[in-house]
């Protein structure tokens, strides 16, 4: 096997498949990137066995052949590699890397070891932005559950009907949801990307740009975006029932702007406890939004802001990152925070638009 | 102290789908199918590959086999059907083909059921060794037989507990093997386990000891392993002299005996030597030995050796005939273990006749091979060398025609060894001793005898030199 290609662009596609290998595998093959010299193409090949990534680079191919080598070794060589044209070819069990500065012979692992990337027919897809499709994840994925007890929790719903993508995410103490348009009128069910896997997806949709289609069945998911395949497991449960739990009617609602809500949040978060718990209060006659924070070992802070209230007062207390994550979300000018007094979950949302909207219980003591 | 609601609690609900009838033949079939797998797929590819996969069903021929995902699907259909094919084919005759299901399977539920059941208990416990402290509850001293030749570790076992840790601590116990010092020890745990619960207590032989701090060192743990043995209250250590052999466990438990000693916990030690003559101790664990009480156990004498067999007998619900127990005592001399082998044989014997009364004549046919077998022939030449050596005088004076008292005393324990341990009669002792005369002879033994009554040390050296000699 030998070809040669561009350095950036061989960088770029070995950067994105680093990140689908699995360096404590039990199998030793899946730390390395696959490359394939074929048909005049060159692909690389990556997989953790949840989601695998293969990627075309354009390549002047001189004899076909595969090798599989270390992605961290590559990678960590080709990061320093100055110069504009990478040629790799392969003598023995050795593969030869060489720039116009360096060269170096990496060992190679045994390529029969290493899985083909599951196919999706095409039946079943449905396509948006890749924009579009990469905000909703971003916009929920940082809900999902880190503990591996629930794998539904761990993971990114995605749903589409009637021409609009919903996405959602939650740990069971707080959830997300952004809505997106879909191209056309597809419906699917429930698809449960690891959370994992979804934010490499992501990755690649902002990467990638113009449209992307995704095709599914009940076991996997995969798209072709650009010169990238990627494809992922979908977990087989059932993700909680989260609608009948948004709250309709409220006894209070505030509108506050979300930068200054920003600010505030981040500053009461330096005298915040090892809870990072902060007491909100409503106050609808003063039309104020009073933050507090104590932590006994530092100090306190109070922190107002003006804010237009109706409805009852209202004090409670939450973990002020909870409420900080969903602003990151949330992209109008102000924030509309929705609530029902003590011991119920608070509705904040993007005053301008309806497409998003966060869910958090408070704290109790 | 806070926490957040949860907004699912008892809601959420997993809804798993299970597809599979988990028969146990096609389990076993599968398990089967694996084992020949393994075999011939490399390690990390089977663990990689296999993980989570059964047989969902066997329908007409064809097995369905449940895989995790469609990596697995995929992988196992293009590069290892052939493989799977044929060690299935091996074990049944009917399967024809193999098709792969993406499935969860039985994975879930069977290991919601093992974690509700509580797992069997694997011994019975009366007789098994207790759990914390390692002590066999079988030794106590209700079950211990005292007699002369214990009845000093017996007492100083007694003063322990009374007054743990302050009376004679630490308490050593040393003499040669089979005569009881671990039934002794471990009495002494077991009192402390029944009458102060609370009290850390801990049974273990040195190389336990020496064995635990091996892997701790190769665990990297050895603080861990500091502090679970500086938590005891009483430790109980069998056979120390093992110790003198292993320089850095031997570093170790001179700390730990330090730490326990200073924090006035008891400990009780065994050893087959005195601590003066263990090879390869240092100066300053030998002498902090030394500072507590040293009793020695010797060989049972022959009332003892009666009482014991009696007592055996009687726990095994037997009743002998005076005359066969006496018998045994007399002819089977040296330690308790070999008594009790011994009387093991004839118990069987009696079981194999249905209870009927064993006579002396029986108990002689049967221990003939038993009574022989602790006699051992050793040449006179190697008692003198052996003497001679230990007492530190050379070997050719023993024979000579010299007075000297440094010489005298070796002859004298030499003849009477000779004649108490190989009954060797006086005149051939006198021949082979350059020459004496019998008379000679009779007066030293009669000389060492007297002695032994009121010489606490002379005993003690002609137990160790029995020893060099066995």
């Amino acid at each position: 096997m030998k070809f040669e290609t561009s350095t950036t662009e061989f960088l770029s596609a070995v950067g994105t498949a680093t990140r689908f290998v699995e360096r404590r595998a039990n199998l030793p093959v899946l730390a390395g990137i696959l490359m394939v010299a074929e048909g005049g193409r060159l692909t690389l090949r990556a997989t953790n066995l949840e989601c695998g990534v293969e990627i075309t680079v354009p390549a002047k191919i001189a004899t076909e052949g595969m090798v599989v080598v270390p992605a961290g070794v590559l990678s960590g060589f080709l990061n320093t590699a100055r110069g504009k044209t990478v040629s790799i070819s392969l003598v023995g069990e050795v593969c030869k890397v060489e720039t116009e500065r360096a060269s170096a012979s990496i060992k190679t692992l045994p390529h029969e070891d290493f899985p083909v990337l599951p196919r999706v027919s095409a039946e079943r897809s449905f396509t948006a932005k890749s924009a579009d499709l990469a905000r909703a994840i971003r916009s929920v994925a940082y809900c999902a559950s880190l503990s591996a007890t629930k794998p539904e929790l761990q993971s990114v719903l995605l749903s589409a009907d009637g021409g609009k993508l919903t996405a959602a995410a939650t740990d069971s103490f707080r959830l997300a949801e952004k809505v997106v348009p879909l191209r056309g009128s597809a419906s699917t069910p429930q698809l449960l990307v690891p959370a994992r896997n979804a934010a490499e997806l992501m990755r690649i949709l902002d990467t990638a740009g113009g449209e992307a289609e995704i095709y599914f069945n009940e076991n996997q998911l995969s798209t072709h975006v650009g010169t990238i395949y990627y494809t992922s497991r979908v977990i087989d449960a059932a993700f909680p029932n989260y609608k009948q739990i948004i709250p309709k009617t409220f006894a209070t609602e505030a509108l506050v702007l979300r930068e200054d809500l920003a600010v505030a949040l981040k500053s009461i978060s330096i005298f915040a406890d090892k809870f990072s718990h902060v007491s909100v209060s409503l106050d609808p006659v003063k039309k104020t939004l009073t933050l507090t924070s104590r932590n006994p070992d530092v100090g306190e802070q109070v922190c107002t802001l003006k804010a237009t209230i109706s409805g009852e007062p209202f004090t409670m207390s939450f973990n002020g990152r909870y409420l900080a994550d969903s602003l990151q979300s949330a992209q109008g000018e102000s924030i509309k925070i929705q609530a029902n007094g003590p011991g119920k979950a608070i509705l904040i949302r993007d005053a301008g638009d309806d497409s998003f909207f966060y869910l958090a219980m408070p704290m109790n003591r | 102290m806070f926490c957040t609601y949860s907004f699912f609690d008892g809601k959420v609900v997993t809804a798993y789908s299970y597809t599979t009838n988990p028969m146990t033949t096609t389990k076993e079939l599968w398990e089967n199918a694996l084992v020949e797998l393994e075999l011939t797929i490399s390690k990390p590819n089977f663990n990689t590959w296999f993980k989570d996969t059964h047989i969902v069903k066997v329908e007409e021929g064809t097995v369905y086999l449940g895989v995790p995902s469609q990596f697995a699907r995929d992988w196992l259909s293009t590069k290892f059907h052939k493989d799977i094919l044929r060690s299935l084919r091996s074990l049944s005759d009917t399967v024809r083909s193999v098709e792969y299901i993406i499935s969860r399977g039985p994975k879930k539920n069977t290991v919601e059921e093992a974690r509700t059941v509580p797992p069997p208990p694997s011994e019975l416990p009366l007789e098994s060794i207790h759990q914390k402290t390692n002590l066999n509850p079988r030794f106590t001293f209700s079950s211990l037989v005292v007699g002369p030749f214990n009845e000093l570790a017996h007492a100083a076992a007694q003063a322990v507990i009374r007054k743990p840790g302050i009376a004679y601590n630490p308490l050593l116990i040393y003499g040669p093997t089979g005569l009881g010092k671990t039934h002794l020890i471990q009495s002494i745990g077991n009192h402390f386990r029944v009458t102060t619960p609370d009290r850390k207590v801990q049974y273990m032989t040195s190389e336990k000891f020496s064995m635990d701090y091996v892997s701790s060192l190769q665990a990297g743990k050895v603080q861990s392993f500091k502090e679970k043995y500086r938590q005891y209250d009483l430790l109980i250590m069998d056979d120390v002299q093992f110790l003198a052999k292993m320089e850095k466990t031997k570093e170790e438990f001179f700390h730990l005996f330090n730490f326990l000693h200073d924090g006035n916990k008891q400990l009780i030690f065994t050893s087959d030597q005195h601590p003066n003559v263990i090879q390869g101790l240092e100066d300053r664990m030998r002498s902090r030995l030394n500072a507590g009480m040293i009793v020695s156990v010797t060989p049972p004498d022959h009332e003892s050796r009666l009482a014991i067999v009696r007592a055996k007998a009687t726990a095994h619900n037997v009743i002998m005939p005076d005359e066969v127990l006496e018998y045994l005592a007399t002819t089977v001399e040296g330690n308790v273990r070999e008594l009790e082998g011994a009387l093991n044989l004839l118990l069987i014997q009696f079981e194999l006749r249905n209870n009927e009364t064993l006579t002396l004549n029986d108990a002689k046919t049967l221990l003939r091979g038993a009574a022989s077998a602790t006699k051992k022939a050793v040449s006179v030449q190697e008692v003198v060398r052996t003497i001679s050596g230990f007492y530190g005088v050379e070997e050719h004076s023993i024979y000579e025609k010299t007075r000297r008292k440094e010489v005298v005393r070796p002859r004298q324990v030499i003849m009477f060894l000779l004649r108490e341990d190989f009954k060797i009669s006086f005149p051939t002792i006198g021949e082979k001793l350059g020459g004496r005369d019998h008379t000679t002879v009779i007066h030293s033994c009669e000389k060492i005898k007297n002695d032994l009554r009121s010489d606490s040390v002379l005993s003690q050296e002609l137990s160790q030199i029995r020893l060099m000699l066995k």
